[in-house]
């Protein structure tokens, strides 16, 4: 296996179109790693992103929030006007692992390891967040509910690979919010995750939502019903139990020893209107 | 009191090794020329083996060897020894547990097959050539399906309806007159869910033979040093001195290091092939399914109580999983150990029949406690059934049916002599300390944040160290250094500080002049390991025999060199004084003394040593009172343990650290048991929590600090008054927090749940989904 740490993103594209057989790019390498130690992928070319600049800047613009694909959950977690914009984004990518894992762990990885239980995946959804993906071809954007295309495939090209994630401008009386079911308190994979994205009036009253679910389906859903559930409503008990019966009937979880289909389903409702509540709250500080 | 006597918190003299990495467990062990072994692990719950074609796997690169059955049977080497069979039943049926299966496999990771490479990878690579035709045989896997009608038995004409054997004990005709007396009659179903065991050291092995000597020398992680070279000479039929075994620093056996496993004594055989030492390393996985489960049964409880709440009498009818073969302690828990059911309370009549049954699984043996959590958490559940049953206060169903204070000596029905014990006042102490009454307002606090909160508690009493003779001897060098050997062996818990501190109490040398030698059966004439919380009480109260007449042939040295009569020497504080003067002799002065000749009376031996052994008249009787309290989100089923407190009567206690810090795992275990940790075999044997992502044993965030309160008795039968706390905090622990959580649930209707408590499991019962079964 070979390992390389190109410097720029011309280099690393070039490094990947050129590599004979299977080529790895490693952001965090959380997972990765742990893949290559278990035998379950035998790369011939690992890339490492993680020194190219691009991949590595947070920017904060009048138009919105950059995020590289590489930068990690610890730096994310420090950065004062993210977390003041996106909290719930912030929270996703700080529930994974340890804080060992924190210093590695990046947003880009998180997506294209492609795991349906991913927990940055649905504040990023909800976030309506946009990828920029480089690539043999140049550089293109793509809504990032269009990356994963089930577990553990992505519709990106051979050579390609993320470069950053582009948040909306946030609007007045905006917040997102995320919240995950694990069977324990901590380092756990998400039996179920939720993320929201909400937009109120002066009245309280919902001009825009998004809602996405996590480790309930083969892929991140975008629960349209959900959204349209609370759209127009003052995110009263009726609406959010419209949400919760919507987030419900979205799901098409397996059932497995981490949890049952019934269970997850439940949960997702419960989660679902849960981190309402919580956009919600912060929505109307701000 | 010497400052490092009984008492004190001394902290732990062999900490500073192992937190730097410097402990020395088998894998920190290498000899010169050394292969390595690995095993084929069965795939197959059941299947015939057809055939084994090794050719490939021999031809592979590095292979050294590869033996199946055959080979072995051939030298005649015998299977695991099994050290307990119950005796007052119907013959039951202990079948032959081969170091390497024979015909037929009987659980998922049975090992059929050992490869040694010149390096691990070389022989795990050469595990994937070995060809092996299975010939698949229908299953019983679970205890529902190993016990219904027509259910594929593992031991056709053996075991009938897979039945090992069939135990009773207590007075089965007292019990049906208090169940016929009985105003009210109370039953409960429980499940002791199958745990593994997960010590942080995986099992490995090294085997070494002397060929010029003829002795051969197994370096292993055992609690049981001893037993197990007994093991080795029973299975190659040799004596045991051929064998010796060596343990260095191990890291928990919590009793899955107790028995031998087949690994032990084949990295011995091919050691012996080959003329080479032999290593094998177990890796997480494979431990998952090879080594010895823990609990594992079904618990039919009925309780007869009067009109006004006495208990009456009880009747237990356990069915208890022993897997696929029985291991070599495998049927004590089960059995031995039922006399916990009588636990604080005067229950004049008990009956408990035992149903010893074989599944595809892998056996089970002794897990921290072995069998008194199993019935303590019976007991306290159906006490909780019937106070709920019987609308009585659950506090003063128990208060009522106490064993008061003034009635010891008391003998149980189950065949005990409780000898003390403050039982009420446990319960008290612990009522008070968790302002049990004020249960009230947090409930309703906890209502107004949507979540429910529930408090439990369970009284227990366990019964340690009876049983069990161990000696050990005490060398005092010139310097006054003193050795201890001793044949307990510690996987943990501290031996070397507490021996080291009971030296202190007993000779008055400073602990930092101590050293401890366990765990090598060369150097340590006789022993028993650890287990059953006995190292402690029956290894102190055999130093305190050694010490003594250590003391006594100084006094003899002290009273010739200060020529004063020996019954004038008084021995306190390392000093030999002559009574009611100022003439002394330190301890260094009177060892130095043992070692020169001129210095002794005419006729004495030189040197200082002494040997005690102690034969325990009676067990000693651990008891207390656990309380916790919890909270619940009821739509998600997520619990928090928010306190946890135990109310303790050890007896004196040695080391406050040393013994808080056993009760604390004692309890995380309980509670990992009842709350987090759950093995899911499927109907075919496949074993699907074998990774510590599905097996949840819990963490430091999980479990809240553990609140303590002593409330000692004496204990007469142990000379040091020591009761041993090894197993008590798994023993309180699963029905405390169950008890909680039920009382949590009562609003719902819930009368019972079964262990583990996951987020799922409440949720399930919450939403009354009694029909549907957690998944998978």
């Amino acid at each position: 296996m070979e390992y390389k740490a190109p410097s720029s993103i011309d280099e690393a594209v070039m490094l990947l179109a050129q590599a004979n057989g299977k080529a790895h790019v490693l952001a965090g390498g959380t997972d990765l790693l742990v893949q290559i130690r278990a035998g379950f992928t035998k790369p011939t070319l690992v890339v490492d992103v993680k020194n190219i600049l691009e991949l590595r800047t947070i920017s904060v613009a009048d138009d919105g929030v950059c995020i590289g694909a590489a930068v990690t959950g610890a730096e994310l977690g420090e950065h004062d006007a993210v977390k003041a914009a996106w909290p719930g984004l912030v929270e996703a990518t700080e529930l994974i692992g340890s804080t060992q894992i924190q210093g590695r762990a990046s947003l880009g990885g998180n997506l294209c390891n492609a795991s349906p239980a991913a927990d940055t995946v649905p504040a990023l959804v909800a976030a309506s967040a946009i990828c920029l993906i480089a690539g043999p071809n140049g550089q293109r954007e793509a809504p990032v509910e269009q990356i994963v295309t089930g577990p553990g495939q992505t519709s990106l090209k051979n050579s390609e690979f993320v470069v950053q994630f582009q948040l909306p401008k946030k609007l007045p009386r905006s917040a997102d919010a995320y919240l995950r079911f694990i069977p324990r308190t901590e380092m756990d994979i998400a039996v179920v995750g939720a993320g929201v994205n909400l937009t109120l009036d002066k009245k309280g009253i919902c001009q825009q939502a998004r809602v996405a679910l996590g480790a309930v389906a083969p892929t991140v859903l975008l629960v349209e019903a959900g959204a349209k559930a609370l759209i127009g409503s003052t995110l009263d008990d009726a609406a959010l139990d419209k949400l919760r019966a919507a987030a419900s009937a979205a799901c098409n979880p397996i059932d497995d020893k981490r949890g049952t289909v019934e269970f997850r389903v439940d949960v997702a409702g419960v989660l679902a209107k849960r981190a309402v509540l919580i956009a919600k709250q912060r929505a109307e500080m701000n | 009191m010497p400052r490092f006597g009984i008492g004190q918190p001394l902290t732990r003299k062999e900490d500073l090794r192992l937190l730097t990495g410097r402990g020395r467990y088998v894998d920190d062990l290498s000899f010169p020329n050394q292969a390595r072994a690995e095993f084929l692990r069965s795939p197959h719950a059941h299947a015939r083996i057809v055939q084994i074609d090794v050719e490939k796997a021999k031809s592979a690169s590095g292979v050294c060897a590869v033996y199946v059955s055959a080979d072995i049977a051939n030298a005649g080497l015998g299977g695991l020894p099994v050290w307990f069979m119950p005796e007052n039943a119907p013959p039951g049926y202990a079948p032959e547990f081969p170091l390497l299966a024979q015909d037929v496999v009987r659980y998922v990771g049975e090992s059929l097959a050992m490869i040694v490479a010149e390096s691990a990878e070389q022989a795990a690579r050469a595990l994937d050539l070995i060809e092996v035709k299975y010939e698949s045989l229908p299953t019983s896997v679970g205890l529902e399906e190993a016990t219904s009608d027509g259910a594929p038995e593992l031991w056709p004409g053996k075991a009938p309806f897979n039945v090992a054997f069939l135990w009773q004990g207590g007075d089965m005709s007292a019990v049906v007159t208090a169940l016929r007396q009985a105003a009210h009659l109370v039953e409960i179903d429980v499940i002791n869910n199958r745990v593994a065991i997960a010590a942080i050291e995986c099992r490995a092995a090294i085997g070494v033979h002397d060929a010029i000597k003829s002795r051969s020398t197994l370096y292993t992680t055992s609690q049981m040093p001893h037993p197990l070279r007994a093991d080795l000479a029973a299975i190659f039929n040799e004596s045991e001195d051929q064998f010796r075994v060596v343990i260095g620093d191990v890291g928990g056996g919590f009793g899955s290091k107790n028995s031998m496993y087949g690994e032990q004594a084949l990295v011995i055989w091919a050691a012996r092939m080959l003329d080479r030492p032999i290593k094998w390393v177990g890796e997480r996985s494979d431990a998952f399914i090879t080594d010895f489960h823990g609990r594992d049964n079904v618990t039919h409880g009925e309780l007869a109580l009067d009109q006004d709440g006495n208990f009456l009498g009880m009747l237990v009818d356990v069915t208890a999983n022993l897997g696929a073969y029985i291991s070599g302690r495998g049927a004590m828990s089960p059995v031995l150990n039922q006399p916990a059911l009588a636990g604080t309370y005067r229950t004049p009549a008990i009956h408990v029949r035992v149903r010893g049954m074989f599944t595809n699984t892998v056996p089970t043996d002794v897990y921290r406690g072995a069998g008194r959590p199993e019935a303590i958490y019976l007991l306290e559940r159906l006490i909780d059934k019937a106070a709920d049953e019987l609308n009585i206060d659950r506090v003063e169903l128990r208060r009522r049916n106490m064993i008061p204070a003034d009635a010891f000596p008391y003998e149980t029905p189950l065949g005990l002599t409780y000898d003390g014990g403050l039982f009420e006042r446990n319960l008290d102490e612990g009522l008070r300390r968790m302002d049990w009454d004020g249960m009230v307002s947090r409930r309703a606090e906890a209502r107004a944040r949507g979540r429910r909160r529930g408090i439990g508690l369970a009284n227990y009493v366990e019964r340690c160290g009876h049983g069990i003779t161990q000696d050990a001897q005490i060398k005092v060098a010139a310097d006054g250094g003193v050795t201890v050997l001793i044949g307990t062996m510690s996987s943990g818990q501290g031996h070397e500080t507490a021996y080291a501190q009971i030296s202190a109490e007993l000779l008055g040398v400073q602990p930092s002049q101590v050293k401890v030698i366990q765990g090598d059966t060369d150097l340590v004439a006789q022993g028993k390991g650890t287990g059953g919380s006995w190292s402690i009480p029956v290894g102190g109260a055999a130093m305190s025999k050694a010490a003594d007449a250590i003391i006594d042939k100084g006094k003899e040295i002290a009273s010739h060199l200060l020529e004063a009569s020996s019954a004038d020497i008084e021995f306190s504080g390392g000093y030999f004084t002559v009574a009611g003067t100022d003439h002394a002799m330190d301890w260094s002065s009177v060892a130095a003394s043992a070692y020169d000749p001129t210095l002794l009376p005419e006729g004495m031996t030189p040197g200082l040593e002494g040997t005690g052994e102690f034969v325990p008249s009676n067990h000693t009787f651990p008891n207390g009172c656990h309380l916790c309290e919890v909270e619940l989100d009821p739509k998600t089923g997520s619990l928090d343990i928010v306190r946890y407190l135990v109310v303790h009567d050890f007896g004196v206690v040695l080391n406050p650290l040393l013994l808080e810090g056993q009760v604390h795992g004692g309890v995380a275990q309980g509670l990992g048991q009842a709350v987090f940790e759950r093995t899911y075999y499927d109907n075919a044997g496949q074993f699907h929590t074998s990774s510590f992502l599905d097996y949840n044993i819990p963490r430091a965030d999980e479990i809240p600090s553990i609140e303590f309160i002593s409330n000692p008795t004496p204990c007469p039968a142990n000379p040091l008054g020591f009761k041993g706390c090894g197993e008590a905090g798994a023993a309180g622990a699963p029905p405390a927090v169950v008890n909680a959580v039920v009382d949590a649930l009562k609003e719902f209707g819930v009368k019972h749940i079964d262990m583990p408590l996951t987020p799922e499991r409440i949720w399930r019962t919450i939403n009354n989904a009694a029909t549907k079964q957690d998944f998978p």
